[in-house]
């Protein structure tokens, strides 16, 4: 099997790609509609192609929603673009950088044409500053074929059942889009050939390729933000493209099912099409459309072509972050968190959070802070308790207290759900308030002694539940084994 | 052009624009299409059009290799071989090119844009006239429309009264958006007494994308020419920012009123003529008093015209000298003035203030009339009501009454001197409407529609 990986990332930059608008995409009520229609236009393809995509287009409407601040004149496609957003590109850049990419003397941006109304102009602007990276897995090089800067284009209103329909199969020819999210920053990410890895390795890499972007910590987060498509082949057969892997954890079962279902058709002695298809919720593929021709692109003449000045990438390069992938492998050797423990911090918005802490609090062990950030914040929030709430000055105290032995981390949940409702408490205060302070040594033994003493013919195992279940959170289990070891021969 | 080191390179290797190219550069190879270097930017960079569209500029240096290869495109331009049999139920509408492209082809391989015009282009890129009329489609010329000199206006009249001597039911001109305004205002008082619709239009958005506003302006536009009976001239150019409506205005009460808007232009002082609604195709009249179609009337084409007429934009500090130099420049001078007419007349002796009075007055007596317009674009000059107003009658300023637009009126100045130079008469023609440039009265909802 042989795939490809093309990751779409937002960048977090203030305003959008080509304009001063806002890029939060934070409004929720549109302020206005506009009604638009597009048209083909003539080509070198001839006669047929265009006939063909004039009556597609002439029966159709597209609606687009406005939202204040976010979107201006460029976006309703009423004004040419302003200059290249500065931030985005130094963005971008540092990502291709990350990647080892080689960046071109000259960037220039294009228009590729689009003809599906998601853009307003009916191109999208996009333009190369990365060419012939690469990226470590296991080892090996992973060949970053391609950096791309482009903008995002307009989100599609889902009809009412949600069944994630493309403009072309609504019914009645009217598609509507959200313009806030035309012009948003994309950095598009496209690996080369990858042959003899397995889904779950793709899907890795896929995953290292995003955690890099966010080594910037200039992306955005939350769902939307990052987006999967893949190609994938069998037995050097035509390239199938799938479009749309919302999440990165399915993509390993969507590789998995395209390529069983390639191997079906060819069992069955059909042919493999060259084409696009769509990832359903449920892993499987679907049809989208026939596999176009070489892009669709011509100069965006609008823009003039930036060229980076050398010295200042010179300077950017000097000032790199550290890659997200050699954090992680500084977290399993170094803090020797266990392999998806440390993907998981990484992958987490309390990353840095958690790094201050373990400079900090070096001597606590790294699983137990970083269980914290990822399994019982997961824990709490389950339970409709807001997190959010919590400020760092809460996990300070309770990760110095650990450290000073003033609690032991079985207390750490309820600590945390309290300080939701309770912020301003002092760790000794909520301690108190919740029967969870420190028993003293004395104190500990003497009720282990009495729980020994009451229940003469018990087990040793028993006794150490039910000791454990009288002193949950206020004592560290190893001293309760310990004692119970010695008191109950 | 790429810089002469690089060109000297291409030469020697035999390698041309349009043609495949291997470039190395240290351990790096790129394969493409060498693309023509456009303007801007560094001449040193040479630029490939990749297999995956992109175009990637390589900075030529000590160290890069090139290397021909076989294959590529010529970029050039293959107009479309289409052939359409004239519909005998159908109009004829002629559609001439003045510039601006309202039609494109763009040429993927190559990224080329070439502007479209021959009518088997323009019936490739517009399949829906074809439902509308016939349509014979010429070029008249290729211009920006801010390089027109009065002497196209000319030109293009005299080819619209060949249309329409050759019959055609209508004429659709395709014109720059730029001074599109002042080509409406010079074809009203050219073209006098025409028996069809004389419709312009143009694109705000250039037409090599799908977006672009000239298929509705052209099919809207086309239809006015085909089917209304609004025997006039007049600009079809999209009523909001939707695909919804296109207005067709009257040529001499209409502007170009922001620069990119795909609804720029707004009607000054007066109604549009109508509102053309895209999806259906209907036509809704918003005003009855226009000249109708089958009015038996015979075109007459008066294009005499003096070209020697300018602008004044009248603000504070505006320098006397100056006002009196234009008497080296000009037969005729137009002055934007503010307010219902004014211009600094110092009334009150003020020791700063600059009246500009006795300039203009020296012009007058010098034969050359000076002819007032609102700065304000909308409105009526009126000079009774202030003393600065009272003032520059009484110096003989031509203007009082008269809601006309700037740009009209600095056309209508260019023809009436094409007929006249006697002070009186120009005056007297100047105050007389001929094109609907001045009306007796202004409809209180005709203000920013």
């Amino acid at each position: 099997m042989k795939a490809g990986i093309e990751i779409h990332q937002q960048l977090d930059s203030r305003c959008k790609l080509f304009c001063g608008c806002s890029a939060a995409m934070q409004e929720k009520e549109p302020a206005a509609v506009i009604v638009r229609k597009q048209h083909p236009v003539a080509s070198e393809l001839g006669a047929v192609d265009a006939a063909a995509q004039y009556e597609y287009l002439r029966n159709r409407s597209f609606h687009y929603q406005i939202f204040k601040g976010e979107d201006c004149l460029v976006e309703t496609d009423e004004e040419p673009p302003h200059a290249l957003n500065a931030e985005a590109l130094q963005i971008a850049l540092e990502i291709a950088m990350l990647l080892n990419c080689e960046i071109p003397a000259e960037i220039n941006v294009m228009r590729k044409t689009i003809t599906d109304g998601s853009n307003t102009g009916a191109f999208q602007r996009t333009m190369v500053i990365g060419t012939d990276g690469w990226m470590k897995y296991g080892g090996k090089k992973i060949q970053i074929k391609q950096v791309c800067l482009e903008e995002d284009s307009a989100a599609i209103v889902r009809d009412e059942n949600g069944n994630g329909k493309e403009p072309a199969e609504t019914e009645n020819g009217k598609a509507t889009y959200r313009l806030n999210r035309l012009g948003v920053p994309l950095v598009e990410i496209t690996t080369g050939i990858l042959e003899r890895f397995a889904p779950e390795q793709l899907q890795e890499i896929a995953f290292m390729i995003g955690i890099t972007c966010r080594s910037t910590e200039k992306v955005k987060h939350g769902i939307g933000s990052i987006r999967q498509d893949m190609n994938v082949s069998v037995r050097n057969g035509p390239r199938v493209e799938i479009k749309g892997v919302q999440e990165l954890g399915m993509l390993a079962k969507v590789v998995e099912k395209e390529a069983a279902r390639q191997l079906e058709l060819l069992k069955s002695g059909k042919k493999v099409e060259h084409e696009t298809r769509g990832a359903n919720l449920d892993g499987s593929t679907r049809f989208m459309r026939p596999m176009p021709g070489a892009a669709r692109m011509y100069p965006e003449t609008d823009v003039p072509p930036v060229v980076p000045d050398e010295k200042w990438l010179k300077e950017l390069e000097k000032k790199l972050p550290e890659p997200w992938t050699d954090k992680l492998e500084r977290f399993k050797r170094k803090l020797k968190l266990p392999s998806d423990l440390a993907v998981q911090v990484v992958g987490s918005e309390y990353l840095d959070l958690f790094e201050r802490i373990m400079k900090k609090h070096w001597k606590i062990n790294a699983t137990v802070v970083a269980v914290v950030f990822t399994s019982t914040l997961k824990d709490i929030a389950r339970k409709k308790i807001d997190v959010k709430k919590l400020d760092e000055k809460h996990f300070f105290a309770i990760f110095a207290g650990l450290e000073r032995k003033k609690l032991v981390k079985e207390a750490i949940p309820d600590l945390l759900v309290n300080f939701v409702s309770a912020p301003d408490e002092t760790i000794a205060e909520s301690l108190r308030k919740l029967n969870l302070t420190m028993m003293r040594p004395k104190e500990l033994k003497a009720t282990i002694a009495q729980l020994v003493k009451d229940s003469p013919g018990m087990a040793r195992e028993k006794l150490y539940g039910i000791a454990m279940g009288r002193v949950r959170g206020r004592a560290d289990p190893q001293d309760v084994l310990k004692l119970v070891k010695r008191m109950k021969k | 052009m790429y810089s002469p080191e690089i060109e000297v390179q291409l030469k020697k290797k035999g390698v041309q624009v349009g043609g495949r190219v291997r470039i190395t550069k240290g351990r790096h190879a790129y394969e493409g299409i060498l693309m023509p270097r456009i303007g801007l930017g560094d001449r040193n960079c040479i630029v490939l059009k990749l297999e995956n569209g992109y175009n990637l500029s390589i900075r030529y240096a000590k160290g890069v290799e090139l290397k021909k290869l076989a294959g590529g495109a010529r970029i050039r331009h293959r107009p479309a071989e289409v052939t359409e049999a004239k519909d005998p139920d159908k109009p004829t509408v002629a559609v001439l090119g003045c510039g601006g492209t309202i039609a494109s082809r763009v040429d993927y391989t190559t990224g080329a844009v070439f502007p479209s015009f021959s009518p088997g282009d323009m019936l490739a890129s517009f399949p829906e006239l074809k439902e509308i009329a016939n349509i014979k489609g010429r070029k008249l010329f290729d211009l920006f429309s801010e390089d027109m000199h009065p002497n196209h206006w000319q030109a293009i009249a005299a080819e619209v009264a060949k249309e329409i001597k050759a019959k055609s039911d209508g004429v659709v001109l395709m014109h720059g958006t730029d001074t599109m305004h002042y080509t409406a205002a010079a074809l009203s008082f050219m073209l006098q007494n025409p028996p069809v619709p004389i419709v312009m239009v143009g694109s705000q958005r250039s037409s090599d994308r799908g977006s672009s506003d000239n298929a509705m302006n052209l099919a809207c536009g086309t239809l006015v020419a085909a089917k209304s009976d609004i025997a006039e001239v007049g600009i079809c150019m999209h009523g909001t920012t939707a695909d919804d409506y296109c207005l067709f205005h009257q040529g001499t009460k209409v502007r170009k009123l922001h620069t990119s808007r795909r609804d720029a232009f707004r009607s000054v002082n007066a109604k549009p003529f109508a509102k053309i609604w895209y999806e259906n195709r209907n036509i809704e009249i918003l005003r009855d008093d226009y000249r109708k179609r089958g009015h038996g009337g015979r075109l007459a084409l008066d294009d005499k015209l003096n070209p020697r007429v300018g602008f004044l934009y009248a603000h504070p500090g505006t320098e006397p000298k100056y006002v009196e130099s234009l008497a080296n420049f000009f037969d005729g001078v137009v002055v934007a003035a503010t307010g219902l007419g004014h211009v600094s007349t110092n009334p009150k002796g003020d020791a700063v203030a600059r009246s500009i009075v006795p300039a203009l007055k020296s012009l007058i007596t010098s034969g050359i009339p000076v002819v007032f317009v609102p700065q304000t674009i909308y409105g009526r000059i009126n000079l009774n009501v202030y003393e600065a107003g009272r003032i520059l009658e009484g110096i003989g300023v031509i203007g009082n009454g008269c809601d006309w637009t700037p740009e009209a009126a600095l056309v209508k100045l260019m023809w009436v001197l094409g007929h006249t130079k006697d002070p009186k008469k120009v005056r007297e023609l100047m105050l007389q409407n001929v094109a609907g440039e001045l009306t007796e009265r202004t409809e209180p909802d005709t203000f920013l529609i």
